[in-house]
């Protein structure tokens, strides 16, 4: 059993966007017609299965990066042989080798030969230039040396003014201290044997005059014995 | 930032040099474009094979590309042509060693008869995958390349038509008749295994 409907109304079931007429009539022509119903399940059935595809994962590989790589590289600079800036340094090294062969000078003389930079001057007058200038340091010097001696006796002779200034201000300030507390020792020992002497003095005082009283007695009890007799 | 100013945003920097956002265009995408191959092939040496000639081809006329177009589209419509490329290719190489009778893609067998080329993919995967690879095979490249369209990548006939420049109603019945076949393949497969 087929259905000459089949195909055409199948190819429409698969499309985006059905319109409403066509939509209708396959949903009708599919509630009666047996055979399209099983066709377009198995279709269904058939598609479902090809969407159980599960993606897989990408072997590893380099991603064109070694193409990449190599095409955005930066461009090498020039180092070719006749590359300025090669010559550079060899032409510098060539102008300073030059000057310095230039100011060579050479003196030959008995002793033998020296060898100078700079200036052509003799080696006596460079020496007597040398000597003197070796003298006059040494006079400076001399004078510089002799002025820090006189300013560091000064210094010196000041320094023990005051130090001399300073040890006797101190020893008349101890003596004067010592002065003051054997005066202080002398008076309290003063004022305490002025004490003792008082004292002393009272019961001198006070034994004579219990003497006198007992003089008395004795006087009134012979008194009163002869009165008795 | 959304995928596309993304995508528009990485080229931008693959344009001035910058190697971390090509890769990180083509990680993008990658799997996508390998999955369409191996379903467009059904061998994963041919697979990786049009993914980096796809990539290839973009990375040589990334300059050309105006932004006018969702990179994504443009991306797999240089995947689709190389696909039909390939395709032709391997039906030339076939007819001149003599090789008519053999199956227009091989690599499915290959794919097939071993499990050496995903050992990390579980089982259940790898079955499932092979099996929609079988029923792909069946089908011939033009039908193949509408199924892959219209179901893997949910494309409208109207865009498949433009895509393939054919007409609507072509797409249909080619359409039609490709989910006709993998019908017979697929109660094969699964109602009488």
């Amino acid at each position: 059993m087929s259905c000459p409907k089949t195909q055409y109304l199948l190819q429409e079931y698969f499309s985006d966007e059905l319109a409403p007429l066509t939509r209708e009539e396959l949903d009708r022509h599919l509630e009666t017609c047996e055979f399209c119903n099983l066709e377009l399940e198995s279709l269904l059935f058939t598609q479902s299965n090809l969407q159980q595809w599960q993606d897989q994962r990408v072997p590893h590989w380099d991603r064109g990066l070694a193409l990449f790589r190599q095409d955005h590289r930066a461009p090498k600079p020039n180092a070719g042989f006749w590359s300025p800036w090669q010559w550079i340094p060899t032409a510098a090294s060539f102008a300073m080798l030059c000057l310095l062969l230039l100011n060579v000078n050479v003196v030959a003389n008995e002793a033998g030969f020296s060898l100078a930079f700079g200036s052509q001057s003799s080696t006596q007058e460079v020496t007597q230039e040398l000597q003197a200038q070796l003298d006059s340091l040494q006079a400076s010097q001399r004078d510089e040396m002799q002025q820090l001696v006189i300013r560091m006796e000064t210094r010196q002779d000041s320094n023990n003014i005051r130090l001399l200034q300073a040890v006797m201000d101190q020893s008349q300030r101890i003596t004067t201290e010592n002065f003051e507390t054997m005066y202080t020792y002398f008076e309290d020992q003063r004022l305490t044997d002025l004490q003792d002497m008082r004292s002393a003095y009272q019961q001198l005082v006070d034994s004579d005059y219990e003497t006198i009283r007992s003089l008395q007695q004795l006087v009134n009890y012979v008194g009163y014995a002869d009165v008795v007799r | 930032m959304s995928l596309i100013n993304e995508d528009e945003a990485l080229i931008a920097a693959a344009l001035n040099g910058s190697a971390y956002a090509w890769e990180k265009l083509v990680k993008r995408y990658e799997g996508k474009i390998y999955n369409q191959g191996l379903r467009l092939t059904g061998n994963p040496t041919d697979a990786m094979d049009l993914m980096q000639e796809v990539f290839l081809g973009v990375y040589r006329n990334l300059h050309r590309f105006r932004g006018d177009a969702k990179f994504s589209s443009w991306i797999f419509r240089i995947a689709h042509n190389k696909a039909i490329d390939l395709n032709r290719r391997k039906r030339l190489l076939s007819n001149q060693t003599s090789s008519l009778d053999q199956d227009e893609f091989s690599g499915f067998e290959a794919l097939a008869s071993g499990e050496k080329f995903e050992p990390e993919n579980r089982l259940n995967k790898q079955q499932q995958n092979r099996r929609v690879m079988k029923m792909l095979a069946e089908i011939p490249m033009d039908q193949r390349l509408i199924v892959e369209l219209k179901i893997f990548q949910s494309r409208t006939f109207d865009e498949i038509a433009q895509m393939q420049d054919i007409s609507v109603n072509t797409v249909k019945t080619r359409f039609y008749a490709a989910l006709k076949k993998l019908k017979v393949v697929s109660e094969e497969n699964y109602v009488l295994p």
